[in-house]
C-alpha cells in the first residue's frame, strides 16, 4: 500500500453505537443544556431584539444606502461626469447636468437619482467616483416606503444623509 | 338511577378532559416555537399581546387561530367527487386524536357516599384497548386527505403514514401486550394503582423501571403513532412539501395540525399513565394520602409558597427588557399583576387546606387529594410535552424505510421476546 494512502477509521459499528439510545442521551443533554440556560436567564440569548435593540456592530466598510458628499463650503461635490452611472451594473443612477454657476466646477447635477429598488449595492459608483462625491458610508441598512417612487431617492434626499464614521466632506473637492 | 354526585364528578371529568386537550394545543403550539427558539440560542415568539399581557408570548397562538379562522376558505377545483370526504379527513384525524385521549385517568377514583367514582371523561375499564383502537383512525383521515388530494406530495404524503404504520403498530401492540400481562389489567386507573407499590421496599414500580425494554419500545412507538420527529417522515418541506396536507387550507389544515399536537398530548398521557405512575407522585398513593392528610396538607402549605416563590423570583428576572432597550412594554406591570394573582392564589389555597385541617370532613379531604392528583397529573403531563418538544429539536429524521426496518427488524424482535420473558416472570412469580 503506498504511503500516500490514509486508512480512516469507521466508527458506527460497536454495540453502543449500534444500540443509537447512548447518542440520543448525550444529544439530549446538549439541548437540554441550552434550554435550560436560556430559560434561566433568557436576557442572555445572544441574539438582537431587532426593532427596539439596534446593531451596532456595522464597520466603515459597510455598504449602507448612499449619499452624496459635500465640499467645504458644504455645496455639492458631484461634477456629473456621469462615472458612476456608466459603472453601474444594474443601471439605477439617473444624473442630469446643469452648468456650474459659482465658479468652483464647470458642472453639477440639477438632478441626481438613485432607484434603490434595482440597485445591487455592488459598491461600483463609489469605486468609479474620481471626486469622493458619492459614497456608501451613512451605515443605515434599512429603507422603508409605502410606494414604489418612495425607493427613488433624488439629490436632496441623497445629500441630507450624514456619513457615519467621522469623514463628512469630500476628500477630492475642497 | 345516577346519584348527584356521579353526575358532578362525570361533568368535571369531561370539561376538564376536554380543556386538557384542547387548551393544550395553542400552549403546545407556542411552547414548540418558544422551545425550539431557546433550545437554538434564539428567542422565539415574545411579542404578541393584549394590553401588554404577553404571558411570555402564548398570545401568539390564539392570533394564529384567529388567522386561520379568517383564512380563505380553498378547494382545488379538480376535486370533483367526495369533497365531502375532503372536508371530513381532517376531522376525522382530529376527532380520532381527541377521543383517545379521553380515557385518561386525571386522578384516582374518588369515593362519595360509599360510591366510587372515576375521574375520567370516559369511564370504561378497557382503557388501552379504547386507545389502540381510536388512536389508529387518525391514518385513515390521513389517507383520505391524502388521496382526494388528486396530488402526487399528498398521495406520497399519505402512502408513507400507512407504511409508517405498518412499521409500528405491530411492535406498539405487543409492548402494550406485555405491560398488560405485568398489571394484569386493560384499565388505565388499575395500571395506576398497580404502578404506585414498591420494588424490594424503596423503588417506585413505576412501568418503565419494571419494564425498561416495553417502556422504550412502546416510547418509540407512539413517537411514530403521533408522526412527530424523528418520525415525522408523512410530511416533508424538502421532500413532499407538507404531505398529506399539501391542498389543505384556512381551518381544514388546522384541524390536522391541532391533531398532530392533541395526538401528542395523548400519547403523553398515555405514557406518563402506563411508565411515569398516572397521577400519583413515588411512595404517595391515595390511602397514604387520605390517612394522613393533616401531615399531607402541611407539606402542601409548605412546598406550595416555595414554588410560587420562585415562579416570581424567574418572572421578575426574565420578564423584562434588556437594558439597552428604552421602551418596557408593560412588563413590569405584567409581571406585577401576576406576582398579585399568584400570591393571592397561594394565600386561598393556604385558607382551604387551613380549614380543611380545622374542619376534617371525608368529602373536603378526597376532593383535596383529587385536585393534588389531577395537579401532578397536569405537571407530569407538560413535562413530557417538552421532551416530545426536545426531541424534535435534538434527533435528525428517520427515512421511512428506516422507520419500517426499526419496527420490523429491532422493535417486534424485542418486544415478543420482552413478552416471553414477562411471561415467565409473571408465572413464576404466581407460583
Amino acid at each position: 500500500m503506498s504511503q500516500r494512502v490514509k486508512t480512516v477509521p469507521r466508527y458506527g459499528n460497536t454495540l453502543k453505537e449500534r444500540l443509537y439510545l447512548p447518542a440520543i442521551y448525550a444529544g439530549m443533554k446538549v439541548t437540554f443544556k441550552h434550554l435550560a440556560q436560556n430559560v434561566a436567564d433568557s436576557n442572555a440569548v445572544d441574539t438582537l431584539e431587532y426593532p427596539e435593540e439596534q446593531p451596532t456592530d456595522i464597520t466603515d466598510r459597510y455598504r449602507g444606502l448612499h449619499r452624496l458628499t459635500h465640499r467645504e463650503d458644504d455645496s455639492i461635490a458631484c461634477v456629473a461626469c456621469f462615472m458612476c452611472a456608466t459603472a453601474c451594473p444594474s443601471n439605477c443612477i439617473a444624473i442630469e447636468a446643469t452648468p456650474r454657476e459659482d465658479g468652483q466646477d464647470e458642472k453639477m447635477p440639477s438632478h441626481f437619482s438613485i432607484d434603490t429598488l434595482e440597485c445591487v449595492f455592488c459598491g461600483f459608483c463609489v469605486e468609479a467616483c474620481p471626486c469622493d462625491a458619492i459614497r456608501m458610508d451613512t451605515g443605515i441598512f434599512s429603507l422603508t416606503g409605502n410606494s414604489r417612487e418612495d425607493f427613488v431617492l433624488d439629490r436632496d434626499r441623497l445629500l441630507s444623509h450624514k456619513g457615519a464614521f467621522g469623514k463628512e466632506k469630500s476628500r477630492a473637492r475642497k | 338511577m345516577m346519584s348527584t354526585a356521579s353526575i358532578v364528578i362525570g361533568f368535571i371529568s369531561f370539561v376538564l378532559g376536554a380543556l386538557l386537550a384542547l387548551l393544550m394545543i395553542p400552549i403546545l403550539v407556542w411552547l414548540e416555537r418558544r422551545g425550539a427558539g431557546l433550545i437554538q440560542d434564539r428567542l422565539g415568539p415574545n411579542r404578541t399581546n393584549v394590553f401588554g399581557f404577553r404571558l411570555g408570548g402564548v398570545v401568539q397562538s390564539f392570533a394564529d387561530v384567529v388567522k386561520l379562522l379568517l383564512k380563505e376558505e380553498y378547494y382545488p377545483n379538480h376535486i370533483k367527487k367526495g369533497k365531502w370526504l375532503f372536508m371530513l379527513a381532517p376531522i376525522i384525524t382530529f376527532v380520532s386524536a381527541l377521543l383517545a385521549f379521553m380515557v385518561i385517568p386525571f386522578a384516582d377514583n374518588i369515593i362519595i357516599d360509599g360510591e366510587s367514582l372515576a375521574v375520567q371523561p370516559l369511564p370504561v375499564d378497557y382503557g388501552i384497548l379504547w386507545y389502540l383502537a381510536i388512536g389508529s383512525i387518525g391514518v385513515i383521515g390521513m389517507f383520505f386527505g391524502g388521496w382526494l388530494s388528486h396530488n402526487k406530495y399528498s398521495l406520497l404524503g399519505a402512502s408513507r403514514a400507512g407504511s409508517m404504520m405498518v412499521g409500528y403498530e405491530l411492535p406498539l401492540g405487543l409492548s402494550v401486550l406485555s405491560f398488560v400481562l405485568t398489571y394484569n389489567s386493560i384499565g388505565f386507573n388499575d395500571m395506576v394503582h398497580w404502578q404506585s407499590q414498591t420494588l424490594f421496599g424503596f423503588l417506585p414500580a413505576w412501568g418503565i423501571i419494571v419494564q425498561p425494554l416495553a417502556g422504550i419500545i412502546l416510547i418509540i412507538s407512539l413517537f411514530a403513532e403521533t408522526n412527530r420527529a424523528p418520525f415525522s417522515v408523512a410530511e416533508g418541506e424538502s421532500e413532499i412539501v407538507a404531505g398529506f396536507f399539501t391542498e389543505f387550507t384556512a381551518m381544514k389544515f388546522a384541524m390536522y395540525f391541532m391533531g398532530e399536537y392533541v395526538a401528542m398530548n395523548t400519547a403523553s398521557a398515555v405514557i406518563i399513565t402506563m411508565l411515569l405512575g398516572g397521577y400519583q407522585l413515588p411512595w404517595v398513593d391515595t390511602e397514604l394520602l387520605l390517612s394522613n392528610f393533616n401531615n399531607f396538607a402541611l407539606s402542601l402549605m409548605v412546598v406550595i409558597p416555595i414554588f410560587v416563590f420562585i415562579i416570581i423570583r424567574w418572572m421578575r428576572k426574565n420578564n423584562r427588557v434588556r437594558p439597552t432597550v428604552s421602551s418596557d412594554g408593560g412588563r413590569a406591570f405584567e409581571t406585577k399583576v401576576l406576582s398579585i394573582a399568584l400570591i393571592s392564589m397561594t394565600l386561598l389555597i393556604e385558607i382551604i387546606l387551613i380549614a380543611l385541617m380545622l374542619f376534617p370532613s371525608e368529602l373536603g379531604s378526597s376532593i383535596a387529594v383529587m385536585l393534588f392528583q389531577i395537579a401532578t397529573f397536569v405537571v407530569k403531563l407538560m413535562m413530557f410535552n417538552i421532551f416530545f418538544i426536545l426531541v424534535r429539536w435534538t434527533l435528525p429524521r428517520f427515512r421511512y424505510d428506516q422507520v419500517q426496518h426499526l419496527g420490523w427488524y429491532y422493535l417486534l424482535p424485542l418486544s415478543i421476546f420482552n413478552i416471553f420473558v414477562t411471561a415467565l416472570v409473571v408465572v413464576g412469580v404466581s407460583l
